[in-house]
């Protein structure tokens, strides 16, 4: 397959995780999204890896990863946090920050 | 049509089911599962791309770490809330739209990027190299990643735990 | 350094270390009467060097650089010994003296802080004066110009709260300010095209005939101008008789004998440069002799004591005036000298008789010189001196004036001064007789003042006749004049002398009657009115300077706070419009943040190159 095919597929994910991180109602939801997208990029850093015989797209690779676990406990510690206080994870009523 | 181009096939059609099961299932706990699913694809796309170690490091740490994390994250919210989280989703179509621009947008760039490289032949396993580079010109990046991690876990632990 | 120069250190610092004891030692200021003996424990030293310096005839210049500049310094700061500096020198000093000792029993009501105050002020004014005669160069004139009239308007605002004395201060301020202008106009012009403010070095180029500059003629009567300001003359005269609201002793000191004479002294010091302009010379001239008369004939008129003396001592200025602009610098000086002896004596008298009587009208005093002779006699040789008869100070100074105008052949301002000579006996007797020997009973309990009072007042009257014994003695200069003069002048003061007696004291002429017949009813209903110069300025201030204060105060308010206004309220508006761009859901800021990357994209694709 071509790398045309696997960027195709990246971004596809991609496009599904925004579409995620936009629409859900639910914190860890979002999360979630999140955690699409930045597989997407991971796909499309070991795709131009492997084409281009770089060895620095998997070097990446592997911090983002180790990175992204570090984003989740601390982003579902916030969650939970919130939920603590607020009673809800619903973005939606998560308002304190309005003008 | 290879085997690398049927399994690219068979893992594209799973992400992406798995990808869009995420999103639109109103289960959160549904949607943990179709996310470790849309992770071990992912992991099996990497192995296509000849990399079974990352392949290894997505199904280790990514997939059953950030489920256990994310499951716990879930339990725990249902506990304190003291029923079933059930996610809905808002602007349906706004998202789409969006969603769909961006795509339009990255897609526009593949279709008018110039013919893409044929794909090389392996030289080696690429595992040892990645090994050297970690402890060798990146040692000082995985370190500092190792600091991060702690931070996060210190973060993470400060954040949960209970007042007083 | 020599004696030449340390000592008149020494007379320019002692008032000056006073005066920054009393400003810096809040305690001893509040004290009051403390603050009088340290004052005067500073300027009776002074005046020992002063007449020492004098004695010596101490000759020196010593200059310092200043604003240092790439050729040289383009301002230097110094002391410029000589005659006429070692005079001023002791004239000031003693003045000073004299009026710092008086004040402590005039103002002995004072509250302590105010006179602590007061006795800063005057500190603040014998430093200034000193230095605005010692100065070496136009620049440094014109701080210790400026310094000085800085100490008028705080002196003659003593009662600040008193409207009429603070009004009094403004104007005075204001219009001396007016006339200031006009000096650091002209002394910026003569530097930049001579590029020098030392007069040693513009003196030394006029004699070289090298200051054939063009515009010269302008420079001077802008220079001219800061006197006319300074020293009350016409058409700048109108603040002196209202900066009588002072205390009498600040009267005496700064607006008779000492700072209103720095416009003379300046002309006087730059009678070299003024020399090459015939013109600006001439109209000095001119004007000093106008203003003497026009002043003279409204003393004539005014009932307030005070206001008498101030319109005298805008007409003798007039005369000095006159002689500088007839090229007789030395009559002029002179004239200044023996002025500041009599007339601080003739302010201090007055005070004296304020003090006692408690009123400056001179209709409401009448026959103090049974109740309080030795001020009578004090007051009596002041006036027989302005008015000019030998053997006392006033007559010779008088006639070398009226002779230097005579020789330069200046009949029109010759014939003005005559007559003034004529009017300030008549007026100065007025007061004599209405006030010293008037029928009517005076007003209060008059009687003699206290020593301290008193001392000043012999000392004045002991050394105008001295003065004048000395002239009379020595030659009077190098005018004589013809023969014919010194008995017109003293006919022309017996002559005034005659009139106020027939009129105010035998009764024989009724000033009333002789005000309305024709062609006096004209001066005097004139003079009354002041000549209308101070209802002109009245009326100019308020229809130009009141009005375009409110038409810049309509732009400020409507115009400039409109604009504000204007743009506050729409940034208020527009910041409440936009604010809800902020919904606070972390979504609505991702739809932002994926807009942004449409834009991008769209833009780094389709956009043409």
């Amino acid at each position: 397959m071509s790398l045309t095919a696997y960027l195709t597929l990246a971004a596809l994910v991609f496009a599904i995780g925004l579409f995620g991180v936009l629409t859900r109602r639910n914190a860890i939801g979002i999360l979630l999204g999140i955690e699409l997208m930045l597989n997407a990029v991971n796909i499309n850093l070991v795709a131009f890896a492997r084409f281009h015989g770089d060895l620095l797209g998997l070097v990446f690779t592997l911090f983002t990863i180790a990175i992204t676990v570090a984003e989740v406990a601390l982003g579902l510690a916030i969650v939970i946090v919130i939920f603590r206080v607020r009673r809800t994870v619903e973005a939606d009523r998560l308002d304190l920050l309005r003008g | 049509m290879t085997l690398e181009a049927a399994g690219f096939w068979v893992v594209a059609a799973v992400l992406l089911a798995s990808s869009l099961a995420v999103v639109l299932t109103p289960n959160l706990f549904h949607a943990v599962l179709y996310l470790a699913a849309a992770l071990v694809a992912t992991g099996v796309v990497f192995l296509l791309l000849d990399s079974p170690f990352l392949f290894a490091v997505q199904l280790l740490l990514y997939a059953v770490g950030v489920m256990t994390i994310v499951v716990f994250a879930i339990m725990l919210t249902e506990r304190l809330v003291g029923e079933r989280i059930t996610q809905t989703s808002r602007d349906l179509l706004n998202g789409a739209v969006v969603a769909t621009g961006v795509f339009v947008g990255i897609a526009g760039f593949l279709i008018r990027a110039s013919p893409s490289p044929p794909r090389p032949p392996l030289v080696a396993d690429t595992t040892p190299a990645l090994g050297r580079a970690l402890v060798g010109p990146f040692a000082v990046t995985f370190e500092l990643l190792a600091l991060l991690l702690v931070v996060a876990l210190l973060g993470a632990l400060y954040f949960a735990r209970t007042d007083e | 350094m020599d004696a030449n120069v340390w000592l008149p250190v020494l007379v320019l610092g002692l008032p000056f270390a006073s005066f920054v004891l009393l400003a810096v030692v809040a305690p001893l200021r509040r004290a009051g009467g403390a603050a009088g003996a340290v004052s005067i424990a500073a300027i009776a030293p002074a005046f020992l060097v002063a007449v020492l310096v004098w004695g010596e005839g101490l000759g020196s210049e010593a200059t310092w650089s200043w604003i240092p500049a790439d050729e040289g310094p383009t301002a230097t700061v110094g002391l410029l010994v000589d005659p006429l500096s070692n005079a001023m020198l002791v004239l000031v000093t003693l003045v000073s003296l004299l009026v710092q000792i008086y004040s402590l029993a005039y103002l002995h009501d004072e509250r302590p802080a105010s006179l602590g105050r007061y006795y800063t002020f005057q500190s603040l004014f014998a430093f200034s004066m000193l230095g605005l005669v010692l100065s070496p160069s136009f620049i440094q004139m014109f701080v210790f110009w400026e310094l000085v009239g800085l100490c008028s308007y705080l002196l003659i605002g003593y009662w600040y709260t008193r409207p009429t004395a603070a009004r009094a201060a403004v104007k005075a301020f204001w219009i001396t300010k007016l006339g200031d202008l006009g000096f650091v106009i002209g002394i910026v012009m003569l530097w930049s095209a001579t590029g020098t403010f030392e007069f040693r070095a513009l003196f030394a180029k006029a004699q070289e005939h090298a200051l054939a500059i063009e515009g010269l003629g302008t420079i001077m009567f802008l220079v001219y101008l800061g006197a006319v300001g300074k020293s009350a003359q016409f058409p700048l005269h109108v603040w002196l008789p209202d900066a009588m609201e002072g205390p009498t002793p600040v009267s005496a000191l700064i607006h008779a004998a000492t700072m209103v004479t720095a416009g003379v002294f300046m002309v006087t010091r730059a009678q070299p440069l003024f020399v090459l302009v015939p013109a600006v010379l001439a109209l000095i001239g001119w004007v000093g002799a106008f203003t003497a008369l026009l002043a003279a004939t409204m003393a004539c008129v005014e009932s307030d004591i005070k206001r008498v003396l101030a319109y005298s001592t805008v007409s003798q200025l007039g005369y000095m005036m006159a002689a500088a602009g007839a090229g007789a610098p030395y009559a002029s000086f002179l004239h200044l000298l023996t002025h500041g002896l009599f007339k601080a004596l003739l302010f201090l008298a007055a005070g004296a008789v304020i003090h006692a009587v408690g009123t400056n009208d001179i209709f409401r005093m009448g026959g103090l010189f049974r109740a309080m002779p030795q001020t009578g006699v004090v007051f009596i040789v002041g006036t027989l001196a302005l008015a000019g008869l030998p053997p006392l100070a006033g007559f010779f100074s008088k006639e070398a004036i009226l002779a230097g105008v005579w020789e330069a052949d200046m009949t029109g301002p010759f014939l003005m001064l005559a007559l003034t000579a004529l009017l300030t006996a008549f007026y100065m007797f007025r007061v004599v007789f209405v006030a010293f020997f008037g029928r009517a009973p005076a007003a209060g309990h008059p009687h003699e003042p206290s020593w301290t009072m008193r001392g000043p007042l012999w000392v004045l009257a002991a050394l105008t006749v001295l003065v004048g014994i000395r002239l009379a003695i020595g030659s009077v200069g190098e005018h004589h004049g013809p023969g014919w003069l010194p008995p017109l002048s003293v006919a022309a003061a017996l002559g005034g002398i005659v009139l106020a007696w027939a009129a105010y004291q035998r009764g024989a002429l009724d000033p009333g009657r002789l005000a309305a017949t024709f062609p006096f009813s004209v001066v005097d209903v004139l003079a009354r009115r002041r000549y209308g110069l101070d209802a002109l300025y009245a009326g100019l201030y308020r229809s130009f300077i009141l009005g375009f204060s409110r038409l810049i105060g309509w732009i400020d308010r409507y115009l400039v706070d409109g604009l504000l206004n204007f743009l506050s309220a729409w940034t208020l508006r527009g910041g409440d419009l936009l604010r809800r761009i902020q919904s606070g859901h972390a979504q609505d800021y991702v739809y932002g943040v994926a807009f942004g990357v449409l834009l991008l994209l769209i833009w780094s694709q389709w956009w043409p190159r």
